[in-house]
């Protein structure tokens, strides 16, 4: 059996099937470049790569060691199960001294751009000993299902936010000459796998104790609200439907928007009422997502009636002023879930994407309107202003954009904009598309007049875009009233019983948080003993993870683990340390434990009193 | 010519921390505006056996050091990133301590 042979088993021991794939491969290859083997001066074979007339070394001839091994020293040290991303395995040194070196369990995910070089390196250096200590993934563009796309869903399931310290990358030598491209978008899926789990892990940490909050007060609205799906049966999917966003140019066309009323089903974010109902336009639903937005931006009277599209999470005083029809969608809060489910209907999801412009498309999308038109969705700077004038203020002010980063615009080469419309910009790139791929019809027009230009849309002005799209009379308003609440009066009283015992379940959270205390406790005097009793441990920690599994399964733990995502964070991240000694290890588990456990328990208190004040008066 | 070896051995040393450590690939940029200084080293040298290196031994470092030159060029041309920094770290710069070693033990023999 020859090393290629041998590696082939190797590999498929650890990935059924990727000796067949890596056959086909084989057998189809059109080669895009010549792999040569040379020698360097120490008679070990290195690589070199002749592509598009020029020769690039992948190893030095004088020295093959010492890069790689410098590489490996400024790691660092390394943790259990530790990602590590490299590019290329053209040079094995990379990864031959990180094996070597490093004792404890890492995860090496390697991304090949070039099967040939793959194939190269399967016939000289043996896999074998390198596979069996660490998790070694081979990513190689040309093998069956290893894309991109597949890429990232891989490293979301490595990078999570608490190994993010942890974790290290590394393009090899010449490899961002040679692939030039692949190299540029591997560091970007690195990157923006990182970026999502910061903006995640971050928009937790700036709303946790105000949503929790707000979810409690918002619940009982549930009672009498309708879910998005509902929609389904009312609205026609034969009219547009029209986002409007509140970019400084909805200034630009806010006037031509009073000929889409009634012909088409207008919906508003939050900021953008202001300056709509200045204007004389009453949108036919609006858009509230965010936990802590201003009550001020929306207080007028006509604000009251308007239909309203809402997460559970978003401010409760603005849920408060509102009197008309809610409407809700499932986000994954397991209390509230339980009253969506306890109506036939399906749950209904619309994705975020991070603002309220973006959820309303995703509503529109998702009812099954094909044609979407964009108003005020600048996601840019148009003439210095980030948001249209009448909206947080009556004039907004210019911010001097001369640093900010500029994106491709609609009508402009260039437009500045700032990090979160960014964000926001990508979603929609990356969603409209994803979007078109489902529904061949679905067409959206950017009618913004100004701002970024967003892919796949097609830009003209609104008053084009209504002539164009708004044919069809129709009354919004008369469609929205044919709905009853989701809940029957049965259910109705159902869930009214079920919140008003939610302070019951934070009370039997605070029980089961001291339990689990006190055998953390325990679990900490046993690891002070000189020999450790590893039948008393073992039993210690079996029954902790009954009462953690107990804490787990109330859905009213999701609510603190939202507010202590901190917390969370540090313990995640510490369970990848490992300590020298059972002993010392008990004892951090311990600790740590203790602490955790506090903090469940002290927030327990909290929200029992908070669930107290928004349900035991409640009629 | 001692201060124009210690400068660029210095220069060198500077582009490979720079590649070793902060994994930076933008040698090939720095090494172009060193070039002038890299051929009057060589120069220097192939002009004559100054420090009076046995005759066989200085002929084979000569000729050592024109495949170095030569790699240093096909890595220039060829963007090679790779062999520009072997040729440089683990080839020319041994010439220059070499020099700069005799030279301070030069030194230290007349004090």
């Amino acid at each position: 059996m020859n090393i290629y042979e041998k590696n082939l088993k190797t590999l498929t021991k650890y990935y059924p099937r990727i000796d067949e794939l890596i056959e086909d491969a084989k057998i189809n290859l059109k080669p895009e470049l010549e792999v040569i083997e040379d020698y360097a001066d120490n008679k070990e074979i290195i690589l070199k790569v002749k592509k598009d007339g020029k020769t690039f070394y992948l190893n030095g001839k004088r020295n093959t060691q010492e890069p790689a091994q410098i590489w490996v020293d400024s790691l660092g040290e390394l943790q259990s199960n530790a990602p590590i991303f490299m590019m290329g395995i053209g040079n094995p040194t990379y990864l031959q001294r990180l094996v070597n070196q490093v004792e404890k369990k890492i995860v090496i995910v390697i991304y090949e751009p070039s099967i040939q070089i793959f194939l190269k390196f399967l016939e000289i250096y043996d896999l074998e000993k390198w596979m069996d200590k660490h998790v070694i993934i081979f990513w190689v563009k040309g093998l069956e299902g290893m894309d991109e796309e597949n890429m990232k869903r891989i490293m979301v399931q490595l990078l999570r936010y608490e190994m993010l310290m942890y974790f290290r990358s590394l393009v090899l030598p010449n490899y961002d000459v040679l692939f030039s491209e692949e190299a540029v978008k591997f560091m970007k899926i690195c990157r923006d796998v990182a970026k999502d789990q910061i903006i995640e892990y971050n928009t937790n940490n700036k709303y946790n104790t105000v949503v929790t909050k707000n979810l409690l007060y918002n619940a009982k609205y549930l009672c009498d609200g309708y879910k998005t799906t509902q929609l389904v049966d009312v609205i026609p999917r034969d009219i547009p439907g029209i986002v409007v966003a509140a970019g400084p140019s909805l200034n630009r066309n806010i006037n031509n928007l009073k000929k889409a009323k009634g012909k088409a089903f207008i919906i508003a974010v939050d900021t953008a009422l202001k300056p709509l109902l200045k204007q004389g336009i009453m949108p036919d639903m609006f858009v509230l997502v965010d936990p802590k937005k201003p009550l001020d931006l929306v207080s007028l009277e006509a604000v009251k009636t308007i239909p309203l599209l809402t997460s559970i999470s978003a401010s409760s005083d603005i849920l408060q002023f509102h009197t008309g029809m809610k409407f809700f969608y499932n986000e994954g809060y397991l209390f509230a879930e339980k009253i969506l489910l306890k109506s036939s209907l399906k749950i209904g999801k619309v994705e975020c994407g991070g603002s309220v412009a973006t959820a309303a498309f995703s509503l529109l999308y998702k009812i099954g309107i094909n044609h979407i038109i964009l108003v005020g969705q600048d996601l840019a700077y148009t003439n210095n202003k980030s948001h249209a004038d009448g909206t947080f203020h009556e004039i907004m002010e210019e911010a001097d954009t001369s640093n900010f980063i500029t994106v491709e615009g609609n009508f402009e080469e260039k437009v500045p904009t700032r990090p979160d419309f960014k964000i926001y910009l990508d979603w929609y790139n990356m969603y409209i598309k994803g979007c078109k791929e489902q529904v061949k019809e679905l067409y959206v027009i950017n009618a913004t007049e100004g701002g970024a230009k967003i892919e796949n849309t097609d830009v003209m002005t609104l008053e084009d875009a209504i002539n164009q799209e708004c044919k069809k009379e129709i009354n919004i308003q008369e469609c929205l009233e044919k709905l009853s609440p989701m809940l029957d009066e049965k259910n109705r009283e159902w869930a009214k019983e079920y919140l008003k015992n939610l302070p019951k379940d934070f009370y039997k959270l605070v029980i089961n948080s001291k339990k689990a205390k006190k055998m953390y406790q325990k679990l900490d005097k046993v690891c002070d003993k000189k020999k450790i009793d590893k039948k008393e441990y073992q039993s210690i920690l079996k029954k902790l993870g009954i009462i953690i599994k107990n804490i787990e399964e109330q859905s009213v733990y999701q609510l603190i683990t939202l507010t202590i995502v901190n917390a969370q964070c540090i313990l995640k991240n510490e369970q990848f340390m490992q300590e020298d000694t059972i002993q010392k290890e008990g004892k951090e588990i311990a600790r740590k434990g203790i602490l955790y456990m506090e903090t469940v328990q002290k927030l327990a208190e909290l929200f029992e009193e908070i669930a107290g004040e928004a349900f035991n008066n409640w009629n | 010519m001692y201060d124009n070896i210690k400068k660029l051995e210095q220069q060198i040393d500077d582009i490979a921390v720079g590649y070793l450590f902060r994994q930076e690939r933008k040698n090939i940029e720095l090494v172009k505006k060193i070039v002038p200084q890299i051929q009057e080293f060589v120069f220097w040298f192939l002009n004559g056996n100054r420090y009076g290196i046995e005759e066989k031994l200085y002929k084979d470092l000569s000729n050592n050091l024109i495949y170095i030159l030569e790699d240093i060029l096909e890595a220039l041309e060829q963007g090679d990133r790779v062999l520009l920094h072997d040729a440089l770290t683990y080839g020319l710069k041994e010439y220059l301590l070499l020099f700069l070693q005799k030279k301070e033990d030069n030194i230290n023999e007349y004090i």
